[in-house]
């Protein structure tokens, strides 16, 4: 189940809800994990056997992290173990096909494609067990001995498929104790409002317009003009997408009492790639550092081994968002930037006015997401020759296109600044009382307008 | 915020969620929608093998969305939302002032084979085959879609149609275009209009050369009957633009014609005009009362025997051709499935005419039949 449908909205949130606020409060971890069990069942039901055993596993091998906590080599055999099941977890899910038609093109080797289906949010949810073994060992947050509690942590439905990725640390006292005020849930809704917002109304329309520019590059007539509006339009729809994920995820945590970190910062902000990356999907740089970057040595062992880390994180990185050579390519081109920013880059950006810094930041993020949006790299490469020069300047369905999006290119523009959260700051608080119940009304009903009309499917006859 | 204000917006977020769930399960389900023309997915049954392979939760969802609360209403709010946004394309319909244009794909994968499937029944039979294709409203209307807006070159393709070998063309473009600046087409729906398919039919009789029995246009007594001046069509549904005026049919031709629809396999008699249909949202199949298999009209006083291989534009054509001939013939391929060939030999028919939009042309997977040996 994703939260921008329709069965969601109106089926499950309103009687989840209920039942939870219902449960009394020492049986709500219990009611948490049920009811997550069951949004995650819904689309794949047999994979909540996964669900099951990543409890299961993570659960005891806490247990015994703790247990031979004296014995440091054994304690840390444990650890091992846990990184290994959930990284082979990972690995067979999203990986085996990619890794198999690699592997066989070498000679001799012949491995199957299985063409499983992915589990939903398996990349967020092995790498938030993975950090909780890491840190009962490192003494970041306390073992866990109820498995049902446990077993919430790891079901938690808000931020089960598309994160933001808890850390464990961050979560478990939360996860003992809780109170939601009304305030909390008022906060809450209105969070959630704002990232359904984001994604039906301001994502969608985003990828409709980058779906169009993809269409010409197929039909040949892609032009200067139309390549650059598709990148931005994918930049877009991909950042509202996702962090509008990420508040409903927040905001659906406060209604139920949890504090996840933020994951976004309004990235398109930046005046580096570096500080790109500490803006946008922070839960993962933030993981990725904490268990793989410090754990590999950091920046504190020489320029040499920097690099190699740099390297390793950003392979990791790229790879993670997708089995498929263009992402491997996209976290490198990554690697590359800030491997260039921290050496070379460095003095150079440090006395160039603030507006050409963003101007270079948003050109390298967002030709990065021509290369993260086209899987096939010869179409890629062909798109971004075009951007390029390689093409003609303009077109008149440009002018159409850019004509038909205007506004809400615009929308799309102001709203990845701080312009509406400056602007609501800046409202005397008896407007602010009267504005929320609107606009989250006006939110509420613009999005199920476009979700019922997105399943509308007339049968028109349209041949005979 | 106060713990006050706070549970007013917490109650407002909880009535919004939860008051359409219960709206939704109080609403009776309802069996089709008119609007869109089909019928609605139902409760699905349940069982262990259909939720172990996820097709249960599936048909709840398409359940839920199908059966939700308003759902005309709130796509209507969807397509004003876009037109505020100042948009011009509403799934696939161009919004162009008051009239609604469809947008024309391109062909898919294999489909630019049609055009030789008709020359290969031209080749199988003795008799002349004629190709009329009918360009849609984006090409003879081209000029009023917005600046720069995409829509496949229809004129293209029925050029390269004319090339055919062995096939007479029927210069449908030609003739509509010369009339662009008049009601050809419905503002929203698809279909040409009476005042279209009389130019479609005069430029039908000058190919099959008796250009010169064409009446006039103004012999004959337009009619309006009830409820044929309220007329939403297919691209109002489509759109979700639901605020433009709505369309009028004209019955031009008077009935009284010997009328042989075939169903359900088995004759039955019927007329010209079906206007019980025009009680319903789908107006337009008041001609010939909609989509069959097969359709006979016959008139004693005219001369010569034509089948015609139709799509549903032929329905509004048909009565001018029930005037001039003994016998016409609509076959339609995607319920007919045995050889046209040999249907017109059998029942010892003069001319064959492939008569189908463009649009309907490169999307119709049906025409392969055609090929088929008399």
């Amino acid at each position: 189940m994703v939260f921008s449908s329709l069965t969601f909205l109106f089926g499950y949130l309103p009687l989840t809800l209920a039942l939870y606020f219902l449960t009394p409060l020492r049986r709500r971890n219990f009611m948490l994990l049920v009811v997550s069990l069951f949004f995650y069942g819904w689309g794949e039901p047999v994979y909540v056997g996964i669900m099951f055993l990543s409890t299961f596993i993570d659960y005891t091998h806490g247990l015994l992290v703790e247990k031979y906590r004296e014995r440091d080599r054994l304690a840390r055999w444990f650890v091992g173990q846990s990184v290994v099941f959930n990284l082979l977890l990972l690995g067979f899910f999203k990986y085996w096909d990619f890794l198999a038609a690699n592997l066989s093109l070498l000679p001799g080797v012949n491995l199957p494609k299985l063409g499983l289906p992915l589990p939903l949010g398996i990349s967020f949810f092995t790498f938030q067990t993975m950090s909780y073994t890491i840190d009962v060992y490192r003494r970041d947050a306390p073992v866990q001995r109820n498995i049902f509690d446990f077993g919430a942590y790891v079901t938690l439905f808000p931020q089960l498929i598309a994160g933001p990725i808890v850390k464990y640390k961050t979560v478990a006292a939360e996860l003992v104790e809780r109170t939601v005020t009304s305030r909390d849930f008022a906060a809450g809704a209105c969070r959630f409002t704002v990232g359904l917002a984001k994604k039906v109304l301001l994502a969608n329309a985003a990828g409709a317009l980058w779906e169009s520019c993809l269409s010409s590059q197929s039909a040949g007539a892609l032009t200067v003009a139309g390549g650059w509006t598709g990148l931005f339009a994918f930049g877009f729809q991909i950042y509202f997408d996702f962090s509008g994920y990420s508040d409903m995820a927040i905001g659906l945590g406060w209604i139920l009492g949890f504090r996840f970190d933020e994951n976004f910062d309004h990235p398109y902000l930046s005046t580096s790639v570096g500080e790109f990356w500490r803006r946008w999907h922070m839960s993962l740089t933030s993981w990725f550092r904490e268990y793989l970057y410090f754990p590999l040595g950091g920046s504190r062992a020489g320029k040499a081994r920097t690099l190699r880390n740099l390297l390793i994180v950003w392979f990791c990185t790229g790879f993670w968002h997708g089995a498929s050579w263009n992402f491997i390519l996209w976290g490198l081109y990554f690697a590359l930037w800030i491997i260039l920013e921290r050496f070379v880059l460095k003095d150079v950006l440090a006395g160039t006015p603030v507006l050409a810094k963003r101007v270079y930041t948003l050109a390298v993020v967002f030709v990065g997401w021509g290369i993260f949006a086209m899987e096939d790299l010869g179409v890629c490469g062909h798109y971004l020759a075009v951007c390029f020069g390689g093409g003609p300047a303009w077109s008149p369905l440009d002018g159409y296109r850019l004509g038909s999006w205007a506004v809400v290119l615009l929308l799309l523009a102001l709203g990845s600044t701080t312009l509406a959260v400056d602007l609501w700051g800046k409202l005397p608080e008896r407007a602010r009382r009267v504005l929320a119940p609107v606009l989250m009304l006006l939110g509420l009903t613009l999005s199920t307008a476009y979700l019922v009309d997105g399943s509308y499917n007339p049968f028109l006859y349209f041949r005979f | 915020m106060t713990t006050r204000y706070s549970r007013f917006l917490a109650a407002l977020f909880c009535l919004f969620l939860g008051g359409l769930l219960v709206w939704h399960v109080l609403l009776p389900d309802r069996d089709r929608s008119e609007v869109e023309n089909r019928t609605l997915n139902q409760f699905p049954a349940f069982s262990w093998e259909r939720l172990r392979d996820g097709s249960f939760t599936e048909g709840v969802e398409s359940y839920f969305a199908d059966q939700f609360p308003l759902r005309d209403q709130w796509t209507g709010l969807k397509a004003r939302t876009e037109q505020f946004l100042g948009k011009r394309e509403f799934k696939g319909v161009y919004l162009c002032g008051d009239t609604l244009i469809s947008k024309t794909e391109p062909p898919r994968d294999g489909l630019e084979k049609n055009l030789s499937y008709v020359a290969r029944l031209a080749e199988g039979t003795e008799l002349p085959v004629y190709l009329g294709l009918i360009p849609s409203a984006s090409e003879i209307w081209r000029d009023r879609l917005p600046e720069g807006a995409e829509s496949w070159d229809q004129a293209a393709f029925i050029a390269q149609a004319a090339e055919l070998e062995g096939v007479r063309p029927v210069d449908f473009l030609p003739a509509l275009s010369a009339r662009a600046g008049e009601d050809i087409f419905y503002r929203a729906d698809h279909h040409w209009t009476t005042l279209g398919a009389y130019y479609g039919y005069a430029a039908l009789m000058e190919a099959l050369g008796r250009g010169e029995e064409v009446l006039e246009a103004g012999a004959f007594q337009r009619q309006v009957y009830p409820h044929a001046d309220e007329f939403q069509g297919t691209l109002y549904s489509q759109s979700g633009v639901h605020w433009l005026p709505p369309d009028t049919i004209e019955f031009w031709v008077e009935d009284g014609f010997e009328v042989t629809s075939w169903r359900e396999g088995t004759p039955e008699a019927s007329a010209l005009y079906d206007l019980s249909k025009l009680q319903t949202k789908d107006k337009y199949s008041a001609f010939l009362g909609g989509n069959q298999p097969l359709c006979i009209l016959r008139n004693p006083e005219g001369k010569g025997k034509l089948l015609v291989i139709r799509d549903s534009y032929s329905d509004a054509l048909a009565p001018f051709l029930a005037l001039h001939f003994e016998e016409v013939h609509l076959l339609d391929p995607r319920y007919y499935r045995y050889s046209a060939a040999k249907y017109a030999r059998d029942n010892g028919l003069e001319a064959i005419a492939v008569v189908y939009s463009v649009p309907n042309f490169i999307t119709d997977r049906n025409l392969v039949l055609l090929t088929q040996k008399g």
